[in-house]
């Protein structure tokens, strides 16, 4: 069964652009996959219709199984606690520390403090920075505020992790590390599918490559390189 | 949703501590504001009690002749009192009218040159709409323009009436108008800096909504917020009044009962309307706090 379906997906959005057209993918359960394709060919506009932030204008989407387009507006939230998501610009919150920024997307979903003792170290750790638990966001590089952002996705465990241009404000040394942990993520069974324009990232990756142009899918390649 | 006073109320303070500029803002605007509102709702009621009580003081006074029968002033007054503008009627004879004046004029010398009774006897009519005073004062004229016989003259200060009741209709809208423009101002900066303090926070509110937070976890600390600084804000606003009533208007009132003998008053009358509208400032501002952050959230929650 796939984990992600997209069945004739469109999108067009309120002024009439359409980002997507006529889009079928499915990615299985411990996949990683790289979205590729030009600036505007609609990879964000995936990523954003996964965690529901927009709404399909035809089509429907599947998520283990389940189709989330007529998701209730009341079932949105359960829907991207099972979807972490990693971001360009990291969207960490500047007056909160390190732990503080991952400790909130326990607290925010209602987890009990014992939990969070026990889990935001333990995904620390994982993304390598225990040993900046106490430091503020503005006292971090790009890189390691990337960590963070990903640790905070992670935090919850969830099946599935989307990242949109992840590398895209990071130097190649930084974006390397991220890819080894983003790899790491996969391998423990999490299903990865990531946005990028990242040439060398996607070539050195040997992952699925599935390259839009348009809005609609012109390449879906197992063990893929950037542009063929 | 499971309730967790822990996360919401920290929440809420951490909130308010690490904008304290925005949450200082917020406080003083709903003080400031509600302040002014407070003030002229004193100011407007004292002006309504003074005017009331002025036209409650209209009377129509109905001058007999001395030749007016018994039956006369038995069938008049019957007649008046059966007219349902009117709430009194008392009947003044001449000698009652005589002791009166005896008792306003006592050691004047006018009293040596009175002979015999020179006053008339006369209807005072106190009247349940005193706007109505000049149909009833017409009541006691014929079609010709004279009065009725029996009747020797009907007084009702027919040239300063009509101007008062007009005065008072223009000051009770002009009042009213203020009160509501206040009121509105008010609501606007409220609204307005709530909505800032909620703009400087949406980075928060776009985190909780991507990694799954209800909407109501996102939204009960502002709601929290918005009604804490809209109690605390109205409290000083009540703390402010409370000095500016008891040090500054209460001299006011004291002199406008020695000189007019207005009794219901916003201080100092018996029906304590003071502190009406220090509780209703506070309800009003707690109202206002946590509709107007209800409001402010609309646009940046539905993500
Ligand atoms: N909110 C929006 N409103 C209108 N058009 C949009 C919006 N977001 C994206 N688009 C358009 O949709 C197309 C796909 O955009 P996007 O998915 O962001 O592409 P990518 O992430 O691949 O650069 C582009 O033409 C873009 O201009
Ligand atoms: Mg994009």
């Amino acid at each position: 069964m796939n984990m992600i379906e997209f069945r004739n997906v469109s999108k067009v959005y309120e002024d009439k652009t359409v980002a997507l057209r006529n889009i079928n993918i499915g990615i299985k359960k411990g996949e990683f996959v790289f979205l590729v394709g030009p600036s505007g060919s609609g990879k964000s506009t995936i990523i954003k219709l996964l965690i529901r932030e927009i709404p399909v204008t035809s089509g429907s989407i599947f998520i283990a199984g389940r189709n989330v387009c007529n998701l209730k507006y009341s079932r949105v939230p359960q829907l991207r606690r099972n979807i972490g998501s990693v971001f360009q610009d990291f969207k960490l919150l500047p007056n909160k520390t390190v732990f503080e920024n991952v400790a909130f997307a326990l607290e925010v979903i209602g987890r009990p403090g014992y939990v969070i003792k026990l889990q935001v170290p333990q995904v620390l750790k994982l993304v390598g920075l225990e040993h900046k638990m106490k430091s503020y966001p503005h006292q971090l590089s790009a890189g390691e505020q990337q960590r963070v952002s990903i640790a905070r996705a992670f935090v919850n465990r969830p099946p599935i992790l989307l990242a949109d241009e992840p590398t895209g404000n990071l130097d190649p040394v930084n974006s390397e590390g991220i890819m080894k942990l983003l790899s790491r993520i996969n391998l423990i069974g999490t299903t990865v599918a990531m946005a990028t324009h990242d040439r060398n990232i996607v070539n050195s990756m040997r992952r699925r490559v599935i390259e839009l142009e348009e809005g609609e899918v012109i390449r879906d390649q197992k063990r893929g390189v950037y542009g063929s | 949703m499971i309730f967790r006073p822990k996360y919401f109320f920290g929440e809420t303070f951490s909130g308010l501590r690490r904008n304290f500029l925005m949450f200082f803002t917020a406080i003083s605007t709903v003080a400031i504001t509600l302040f002014m509102v407070g003030f002229f709702l004193i100011i407007v009621y004292d002006v309504q009690a003074i005017l009331a009580s002025v036209k409650s003081q209209v009377e129509v006074a109905v001058y007999l002749k001395d030749n007016a029968t018994q039956e006369f002033k038995d069938y008049l007054e019957q007649e008046i009192k059966s007219w349902e503008e009117v709430s009194e009627v008392v009947f003044v004879s001449k000698e009652q009218a005589l002791e009166k004046f005896k008792r306003d004029n006592e050691g004047s010398e006018i009293l040596k040159e009175i002979q015999g009774n020179p006053l008339p006897a006369s209807f005072e009519i106190k009247l349940q709409s005193p706007e109505k005073v000049e149909q009833i004062a017409l009541r006691f004229l014929t079609k010709d323009g004279t009065y009725i016989d029996g009747v020797d003259e009907v007084i009702y200060g027919q040239n300063y009436v009509q101007k008062l009741f007009s005065i008072t209709a223009i000051a009770g809208s002009i009042a009213f108008l203020i009160i509501i423009m206040l009121l509105l101002a008010a609501i606007v900066l409220i609204y307005n800096t709530i909505r800032l303090s909620i703009h400087a926070r949406r980075k928060e509110i776009e985190v909780m909504k991507l990694v799954g937070a209800t909407n109501w976890f996102v939204r009960i600390p502002f709601l929290f917020e918005g009604f804490f600084e809209g109690v605390a804000g109205s409290s000083i606003s009540v703390i402010m009044l409370f000095f500016m009533s008891n040090y500054l208007l209460i001299r006011g009132e004291k002199a406008i009962i020695d000189t007019l003998r207005v009794k219901e008053l916003a201080i100092l009358g018996s029906s304590n309307v003071i502190l009406y509208i220090y509780a209703g400032i506070i309800v009003l501002g707690g109202l206002i706090g946590l509709l107007s952050s209800s409001f402010a959230l609309k646009r940046y929650i539905r993500v």
